[in-house]
């Protein structure tokens, strides 16, 4: 548990929180103090405008009806407003009462002119010495008098009293609240979090089976550990068919290595025979070149995959290198009596590295004949649409079952039946590695009979698009 | 040819390798001289005396393409082969454009390498300008582009015309498969298949069927010779 609070308050989503609970408490408190000030301020100039009127009309009295017309006028003000809350007290030149509801001067302000505040009896008091903040003006009259008039202004003060109050309040409320929720949503954070980074451990140490478990909200942690897992899915798949590779390499490898060992093994003990030895000699070095054949496709694939040579793209023509690899393919297809012709456009320009689009297609010609039927038919159609470049390998042959199509990619693939016939599997991989660095897609179709090859490549646009990211 | 004509600069750091490659030249008659590395191949080199000089890609002190460019720029222009173990797809581009004249990837059959140095030998020698080729009773005319032999025409195709025009024009020497499909087809990759065996085959049933003896012969392993019965 302890731990569990360490964590949260160590958490960058609780600092966070903190921050904006500190920033949200500073803009209310700026708020109320707002809220504050244009009220008082408003309730205070009313209040300041009634007393000036009063102190005018007064002085007005005052010196029409002199002395005693000042003091009915006030006696008057004083019984009609009983229940009000108008303070009026007429004092002589020493300020000594003459007329008001002032029981006593407020000390301090004898002698001040102008505005003032202070505490005094209340005017009608709810209880037994009441005292009531007022406002009030001193104005000295010819004669020496000095004349004061003045508001209760106590509702101000229970107003500031009450604003006080209630922004201590909602400031403690939105704390308390603030802090709950903060601590509940970095806990749930940290709780996702922690699932992911337990997950991360136990692939860690155990290996890449685990996945993320989901909690189905279709929230940002749900979308964040789903493409953690497609990532992981993705790996695994890559994982599983870097050992299939290195498996089939070894056993590729391994399988001629050995014939060669035990080929030299047997002649090393056995007779010196000059035809004999040559001939082994003969045998070894072909079986040596076919395992570095092997290497070199392998490094090759490799190589396109990494390495991005689309700087290297040049403007060719789709049809030119068909026709140059159908020419070159001419004897083979002849001796096997396959009939191999190109067909489509007569143009089809896009921009690529002529010599890996011709070892792709030579690929696939080489498989369509090998694999296709004997005096069978192979077509190369080299078209053009309006979003790419297509060029499909068609053979009469047996096909390829549907179910195999996704696997025949991978580096060493080969269906059963064609385990005997000569063939690295490596070949459709190359394909696979060139489509994919001229971003080209690469489709089986039944050919009813046979299988048909498409490579789709996305015309000149498109490949510019792709150089302009460079 | 004269003795500079036969004359070999082999520079190449690993020490097997280099007395391997040696050891064959010298067999064929070339007199090889060896620099271990890239200081002394350049010290070497300067002395432009050699029909041709081989050069390993990746040596201590240099490397190889900066050896030819720095030999390049002063003017020796002695044929350049360079051998390397890298990858075939771009340093290829990258040796030939810095001064190379051609490219040998590790591990290489011997007989290949004999192939371009003599090639690249070959080149430094002046090219006569001929229109008729002949190998014993083999004829080619390169105006009309037809080939006979003993007075009777073989018909062949354009591309089949080219592949015997190369192998006539290297009598008596191999010529590697690589090769061909780089001054044939200019192609710079092995298939790693047999078309071009099946190609040559077709061209051999055409030029040596029904005679008496054959002019094209294969080298296993390597590729092919055109020769006149001794």
């Amino acid at each position: 548990m302890s731990v569990l609070l360490a964590k949260t308050l160590r958490s960058a989503t609780f600092k966070l929180a903190l921050v904006s609970i500190g920033l949200f408490g500073a803009v209310m408190v700026a708020l109320f103090g707002y809220v504050y000030w244009s009220a008082t301020t408003l309730v205070l100039s009313q209040t300041d405008s009634t007393i000036e009127a009063e102190l005018a009309s007064l002085r007005n009295t005052y010196d029409s009806a002199g002395r005693d017309g000042l003091v009915r006028a006030i006696e008057q003000r004083v019984t009609e407003t009983r229940i009000a809350s108008g303070l009026y007290q007429l004092a002589d030149a020493s300020f000594v009462p003459i007329a008001g509801n002032l029981k006593k001067l407020p000390a301090g302000t004898n002698g001040t002119q102008g505005w003032t505040e202070f505490r005094a009896d209340a005017l009608n008091p709810t209880a037994p010495g009441e005292q009531s903040l007022f406002r009030a003006r001193w104005e000295t009259l010819p004669g020496g008098f000095h004349l004061l008039v003045g508001r209760a202004i106590g509702d101000v003060d229970r107003f500031t009293n009450e604003m006080y109050a209630a922004l201590a309040f909602a400031i403690g409320f939105i704390f308390v609240l603030a802090a709950v929720a903060s601590v509940s949503v970095t806990r749930r954070t940290v709780g996702r979090i922690d699932s992911i980074n337990t997950t991360s451990r136990a692939i860690m140490d155990s290996g890449l089976g685990k996945r993320i478990p989901l909690r189905g909200t279709q929230d940002e942690w749900d979308h964040l550990a789903q493409n953690l897992n497609s990532m992981l899915e993705r790996i695994e798949g890559l994982m599983g068919e870097v050992k299939e590779v290195s498996d089939n390499v070894a056993h590729d490898l391994r399988t001629p290595l050995t014939r060669m060992r035990g080929r030299l093994e047997k002649a090393s003990i056995g007779q010196r025979n000059p035809e004999h030895d040559q001939a082994l000699i003969g045998d070894t070095i072909a079986d040596l070149d076919d395992v570095l054949r092997i290497f070199s496709s392998l490094t090759r694939i490799s190589q396109i995959e990494t390495a991005d040579r689309s700087a290297a793209f040049r403007a060719v023509d789709l049809v030119e290198i068909a026709e140059a690899v159908v020419e070159l393919f001419d004897a083979v297809a002849e001796a096997k009596d396959v009939r191999l012709k190109v067909a489509g456009d007569r143009t089809v320009a896009i921009t690529g590295d002529r010599d890996l689009l011709f070892d792709a297609i030579a690929n696939l010609v080489d498989n369509a004949i090998k694999h296709g039927r004997e005096a069978g038919q192979v077509t190369v159609e080299v078209t053009l649409n309006d979003s790419c470049a297509v060029i499909a390998i068609s053979d009469d042959g047996p096909g390829i079952p549907a179910g195999e199509h996704q696997h025949v990619f991978r580096r060493f693939y080969r269906l059963e039946r064609s385990r005997c016939t000569p063939g690295n599997g490596l070949g459709l991989s190359l394909v696979a590695a060139v489509a994919s660095l001229h971003k080209a897609r690469i489709t089986l179709v039944d050919n009813a009979p046979g299988l048909k090859v498409e490579l789709l490549l996305p015309l000149v646009e498109d490949s510019l698009d792709g150089n302009s990211t460079l | 040819m004269t003795g500079a004509h036969r004359r070999i600069l082999v520079i190449e750091d690993d020490a097997e390798t280099a007395e391997q490659i040696v050891d064959f030249l010298t067999t064929r008659g070339y007199l090889a001289d060896l620099a271990a590395n890239g200081n002394d191949g350049l010290l070497l080199g300067r002395s432009a005396v050699y029909a041709v000089m081989t050069i390993d890609r990746m040596l201590p002190g240099m490397d190889g393409i900066k050896i030819i460019r720095r030999l390049r720029e002063e003017g020796i222009v002695t044929p350049a082969l360079i051998i390397s173990a890298l990858g075939e797809v771009d340093d290829r581009v990258r040796g030939l454009r810095a001064g190379g004249d051609d490219y040998l990837i590790k591990p290489f059959a011997f007989s290949e390498l004999l192939a371009r140095v003599e090639a690249l030998a070959r080149r430094s020698a002046t090219v006569v300008k001929e229109t008729v080729l002949r190998v014993d009773d083999l004829e080619l005319d390169l105006i009309s582009r037809t080939a006979s032999r003993g007075g009777r025409e073989i018909k062949l195709l354009p591309r089949e015309f080219q592949v015997l025009e190369y192998l006539v024009r290297n009598e008596g020497h191999v010529v590697p498969r690589t090769m061909l499909l780089e001054q044939v087809w200019d192609l710079h990759f092995d298939p790693s298949t047999n078309i071009i065996d099946v190609y040559v085959g077709r061209v051999r049933r055409k030029v040596d069927g029904e005679q008496t003896y054959p002019l094209i012969h294969t080298v296993r392993g390597v590729g092919f010779c055109v020769r006149a019965p001794r």
